[in-house]
């Protein structure tokens, strides 16, 4: 195992209470006289990770999930509560829009401040300052000051001069998302650059493509602890399917449920190994069966749909398209099984679908769904895979 | 090491430089401020109380007052800066890990460069007007504004990091400073109190740095003796309490901010 730059043992972050002076006061004295006070909002609760050298670590998480705060503790801006964090080599960190930056100084001067907080001698900084102009890139704004620059220019400054410093530690807030297309893409090279030649990197961002492109772990900060951690495409999809059934849940709920129905459907199962969520790896094969009632004794229409877990259809067929009918069971339903021989969905979270309709397949009578997750190591966009083949 | 030599290298650039960004003729107003609040005192205290100097020396009263109020004035407006030196970058300390114990120090340095350069203009001036300067003593004078800058630092130490939690520090400092400059034989000589007040007076640290330095400029005293000895103790104890309550609480500073 290479050199390691950063472990994190259960750390644990309460914000003290202090809006009346009398907690004030009391949360100094605890402090001063026994190190720690009481009482507070717990944001961060016993998280604990290992970084070493040469890795890429990305962590994700909801507003409020606490990531920003875990990222300050771990720079040393905020002092944790509880636990212990072990730090060796040199860190840089881009924590916030302008951080560190005074806007009634010029761009230069703060530069110099900024290049002084990552330890680099007023000689280094005359030696590397064309390099950081030329990476900035602001032109003349340089001798302008701070608050006449637009929010991209600022990340530019900011960014070159860690750039120019080549830490072995790079802790990033999502700070890139400012910069326009092009920056963003010098900064992404440049980050891709540095970890190539052994940089470690820890990143915060709701990107995950970039998050994908960039890391090889990540942890997932849920209400200031972590539901997830390790590879990258476990943690990240697991996380969109949260999110993405979240959002269908709140969409269900605003429709309502209407079950009274004449065609029904008793049960909708898919073939996929393991209770609970059904997990299924890409390309492998999945088999539905959905088990329909009817109230005459004729063979309703059955739909069967893939829609991602948002609600977006991804594909759906009935069983009338394709000239199949239902079958009757021996306890007086129907049922069919549609099978996908080799599921071209791409990782993520989805659902299986099942509608019953009318036997003329007019009218949808009734809904069930099943979700499932398909998991991979695919950096490919989108829902499906397509056949495809480079002509080159 | 070197970083923290870099950082409060620039920080102590910024410190001096804040005071004059925006006004063109900051370097004057310097010298001149402190000018007129000498002009002032010396007016008041030496024209309508006609205050006098003690027995033994022989120069104008307002020579006599300038020597004691400059190091004065850098140690009150030092206190002043100090405690307000952590709210005063909260911006920066909520963002970058800057080691915080930079930004008070580069507080007082700041304020002790800039009084450094009015105290000269104002030996300067006293020779030139009133009355010989000891120049020999010059070692010893500086040893003593040194010890009055680590004195200063101390307290400032302490009291930034109590303001950060107890913002009334804030609003009682100048008052107790005020308060302590009527304490401290500044604009009257110690021998216009009765015998009783006298002793009491002597445990007012700022009383030994104002009498020793009147001594060193004025009759030569340059061998450090007992009362420079009270000095060191008196702020190094200072510098390490202060410190001491600084580091246990700096951790905490970005929760109160």
């Amino acid at each position: 195992m290479s050199r390691l730059l950063l472990r994190l043992n259960q750390i644990e972050k309460t914000y003290p209470p202090t809006i009346n002076p009398g907690e004030r006061f009391g949360a100094f004295w605890q402090l001063l006289t026994r190190g720690h006070s009481q009482g507070g909002t717990q944001v961060i609760s016993d998280v604990s990770f290992d970084i070493h050298a040469g890795q890429s670590m990305a962590i994700v998480g909801g507003n409020g999930a606490g990531k920003s705060t875990l990222l300050k503790v771990i720079t040393g801006v905020l002092a944790p509560s509880a636990g212990s964090i072990q730090q060796s080599g040199s860190v840089a960190a881009l924590l916030e829009l302008g951080a560190g930056f005074d806007p009634d100084y010029t761009g230069l001067d703060n530069l110099k401040l900024n290049a002084a907080f990552l330890g680099l001698s007023p000689a280094d900084v005359e030696e590397k300052l064309d390099d950081i102009l030329a990476f900035a890139d602001i032109g003349d704004s340089i001798d302008e000051p701070v608050k006449h620059y637009s929010s991209g220019m600022v990340v530019r400054l900011g960014f070159a001069v860690v750039a120019s410093v080549r830490p072995d530690l790079l802790i990033t807030d999502e700070v890139l998302a400012v910069g326009d297309e092009s920056f963003q893409k010098k900064c992404i090279r440049w980050i891709e650059g540095y970890l190539e030649s052994g940089g470690t990197l820890l990143m915060v961002s709701h990107n995950m493509y970039q998050v994908q492109k960039l890391c090889r772990h990540a942890l997932w900060l849920h209400d200031g602890r972590a539901r997830a951690q390790g590879d990258v495409f476990d943690v990240t999809q697991a996380y969109l399917a949260w999110h993405e059934r979240r959002d269908a849940e709140d969409a269900t709920r605003q429709q309502g449920h209407s079950s009274a129905n004449h065609y029904g459907i008793t049960e909708l199962s898919i073939g996929a190994d393991g209770e609970g969520e059904k997990r299924l790896a890409m390309g492998d094969e999945l088999t539905v069966t959905l088990l329909l009632r009817s109230p005459d004794g004729r063979a309703p229409v059955a739909l069967i749909g893939v829609v991602r877990a948002d609600g977006t259809p991804v594909y759906g067929v009935a069983s009338d398209h394709d000239g199949v009918s239902s079958q009757g069971t021996s306890e007086g339903g129907f049922q069919v099984q549609l099978r996908f021989p080799a599921l071209s969905l791409l990782p993520g979270g989805y659902a299986i679908r099942g509608h019953a309709m009318d036997p003329e397949g007019l009218r949808i009578h009734d809904t069930a769904e099943v979700p499932f997750t398909v998991v991979g190591r695919s950096r490919e966009l989108g829902l499906v895979r397509l056949e495809h083949e480079w002509l080159s | 090491m070197i970083r923290e030599r870099g950082i409060f290298g620039q920080l102590l650039k910024r410190e001096i430089r804040s005071r004059f960004i925006g006004s063109a003729t900051g370097w004057i107003w310097l010298v001149v401020t402190p000018l007129l609040l000498l002009g002032v005192y010396a007016f008041v205290f030496g024209v309508i109380f006609r205050a006098r100097v003690p027995e033994g020396f022989e120069l104008p009263f307002w020579a006599w007052l300038a020597v004691a109020l400059w190091p004065w004035l850098a140690f009150s407006e030092g206190l002043q800066r100090a405690a307000a030196s952590i709210q005063q970058h909260a911006a920066l300390i909520s963002k970058v890990a800057v080691p915080r114990h930079l930004l008070v120090n580069t507080s007082v340095c700041a304020v002790f460069v800039l009084h450094a350069i009015g105290f000269v203009v104002v030996l300067l001036a006293v020779q030139g007007l009133a009355a010989d300067i000891q120049w020999l003593a010059v070692p010893y004078v500086l040893m003593i504004l040194a010890m009055l800058y680590v004195f200063a630092l101390g307290l400032g130490f302490f009291l930034a990091a109590v303001q950060v939690f107890v913002r009334d520090v804030e609003q009682l400092l100048p008052t107790a400073l005020m308060f302590w400059f009527f304490l401290t034989p500044i604009i009257y000589p110690i021998e216009l109190l009765p015998e009783g007040a006298r002793g009491l007076l002597a445990l007012n640290p700022m009383t030994w740095w104002v009498e020793e330095l009147r001594l060193a400029l004025f009759s030569g005293k340059s061998i450090p003796d007992q009362t420079f000895l009270f000095m060191v103790v008196v702020s190094f104890t200072c510098l390490l309490i202060g410190r001491a309550v600084f580091n246990r609480l700096s951790p905490h500073f970005e929760d109160f901010l």
